[in-house]
């Protein structure tokens, strides 16, 4: 009995001190990802065009979500490629 | 009178009063449609986990799962997967091919990793840690449960269910404790149906509505983050593979959980290319392997392993393992506001817990009751999905030591 305490003891330590390392490693690798990209491909593929009707009026945080919108809809496939008011 | 004899022994009659625990047992496994159906409590796994209960508990239709000694031939040889349909029937067929073998728990993890956005988790990498303390639970059960006289495999089984991880209990089950799997997967499922009162229970315990009045927008705004994604498509393409890799070399045993938990949102982050996969992983295949598991582990559930005093120790413990959890993610964000300027809304540290997305929408139900404008519900996703990394995480820990 004192045996296995004393390893449900020592994996308690050891369990939460490998659960926060795995942690720290994915907020460490998850920084160091962002500042690669950021650095290296910091923009991801136009999908407004400007081809086509006018989109002017609308604003960019509107037109974002719009595009985000889309994109969603259709699993990437879909491009905005005017957006106009009625 | 012999003719009525053999009619009687024909059918289940006979079976019933020489032996009537299967009538609780059938009891049981309607109390589980019931919470299911009519509740909605996890009715996707609730459902034909209740089913497979009453399966199993019909007498004389053979339908329950033997323990794996039947199966055993001496030697450490055993009955082949034709054998062993032939003997104990289509049931124990698919248990020993399909849970047996750990198959079904990583599919379905593929599956969710298909469902699975690591947005809110990117834009706040630092949450991510909250994901860890709220394993605590694990750990402390596994060390009370060891001290009430369970076997530290039987120990490591019931602590798991802290994970709130169903599929993470199921897998660390069959590799540490599978005679106990029935008792650990419906007390795993029930109190991840029961988050909505557990979380609220524990927050109400342990925090002020000072500390749940903590705007996070307002806090972002104070102290804004000095990294900003400007192609998210690419780093969350880049993350499940380098993430997978990295993880590999520290904790290999995650590696069937995590593995495919990357992989299933690896082709999902990819897009149009890999559209096919996805719909295939989280779809026709998630939605087999979830309809097996459950069927296969409430077919576990026969009378003679459920109405055990393990079963109400594993009910009790599992509680506690659930509420330590959800403490532990508070305490540290606690902790971390004692210190830092940038203070942190203790609701995500509570959805450290594996429960994705029912904990932070019940977390963000609570902080709405303080504040109407206090919409937590992104930042307590990047604690939330981290706490699906912690918990496969502590699960190997505990396989490489235990199993």
């Amino acid at each position: 009995m004192s045996e296995n305490f004393e390893l449900a003891l020592q994996l308690l330590g050891i369990g939460m001190v490998t659960v926060f390392t795995i942690l720290l490693l994915v907020i460490l690798i998850g920084n160091t990802i962002i500042k690669f990209v950021n650095r290296f491909i910091p923009e991801a593929p136009k999908v407004v065009s400007s081809r086509g009707r006018s989109s002017g009026g609308i604003s960019s945080g509107k037109m974002a979500a719009i595009v985000a919108a889309v994109q969603m809809a259709t699993n990437g496939k879909g491009r905005v490629t005017s957006i106009e008011k009625e | 009178m012999e003719i009525l004899r053999k009619l009687y022994e024909m059918t289940a009659f006979s079976n019933l009063l020489d032996n009537p625990a299967p009538l609780f047992m059938l009891a049981v496994g309607v109390l589980l449609l019931y919470l299911g159906i009519k509740k909605q409590y996890e009715p996707l796994l609730l459902v034909p986990i209740g089913f497979g209960v009453i399966l199993a508990n019909l007498p004389g239709a053979g339908m329950g799962i033997v323990p794996g000694d039947f199966i055993e031939l001496g030697d450490n040889k055993y009955m082949n997967l034709f054998e062993i349909a032939h003997e104990y029937g289509i049931m124990n067929f698919l248990y020993y091919s399909l849970i047996k073998t750990g198959l079904l728990p990583p599919i379905i993890f593929m599956g969710v990793g298909a469902l699975t956005d690591f947005g809110p988790m990117l834009r706040n990498l630092k949450l991510s840690l909250f994901g860890a303390a709220a394993q605590l639970g694990i750990f402390t059960i596994l060390l009370i449960a060891i001290a009430v006289g369970f076997a530290p495999n039987e120990a490591g089984s019931l602590a798991i269910i802290g994970g709130a991880d169903g599929p993470t209990a199921i897998y660390t089950t069959i590799i540490l404790a599978p005679h106990l799997l029935g008792p650990i997967a419906i007390a795993a499922y029930s109190y991840m149906a029961l988050v909505p009162v557990i979380i609220p229970l524990v927050v109400r315990m342990t925090c002020s509505s000072k500390e749940l009045k903590i705007n996070m927008k307002e806090q972002d705004k104070l102290y804004p983050s000095k990294n900003v994604i400007k192609n998210m498509k690419a780093v969350k393409i880049a993350f499940p593979i380098v993430l997978g890799i990295v993880i590999a070399f520290f904790v290999p045993t995650s590696v069937p959980l995590l593995g495919m938990l990357l992989f299933g949102n690896l082709v999902k982050e990819i897009g149009a290319n890999t559209l096919r996969l996805t719909d295939a992983a989280s779809g026709p295949i998630m939605n087999a392997a979830t309809i097996f598991l459950g069927l296969t582990v409430g077919a576990t559930m026969t009378s003679d392993v459920f109405l055990d005093l393990k079963t109400i120790g594993i009910i009790v413990g599992g509680f506690f393992a659930f509420a330590i959890s959800v403490f532990g993610g508070i305490f540290l964000v606690k902790g971390y506001n004692m210190f830092a300027k940038k203070k942190i809304n203790p609701l995500i540290g509570a959805t450290g817990l594996s429960a994705v997305p029912m904990a932070s929408r019940v977390a963000n139900e609570i902080a709405l009751k303080y504040d109407t404008k206090n919409h937590v519900l992104q930042y307590c996703m990047a604690s939330n999905i981290s706490g699906v990394i912690g918990s496969a995480v502590a699960a190997g820990v505990l396989i490489s030591f235990l199993g």
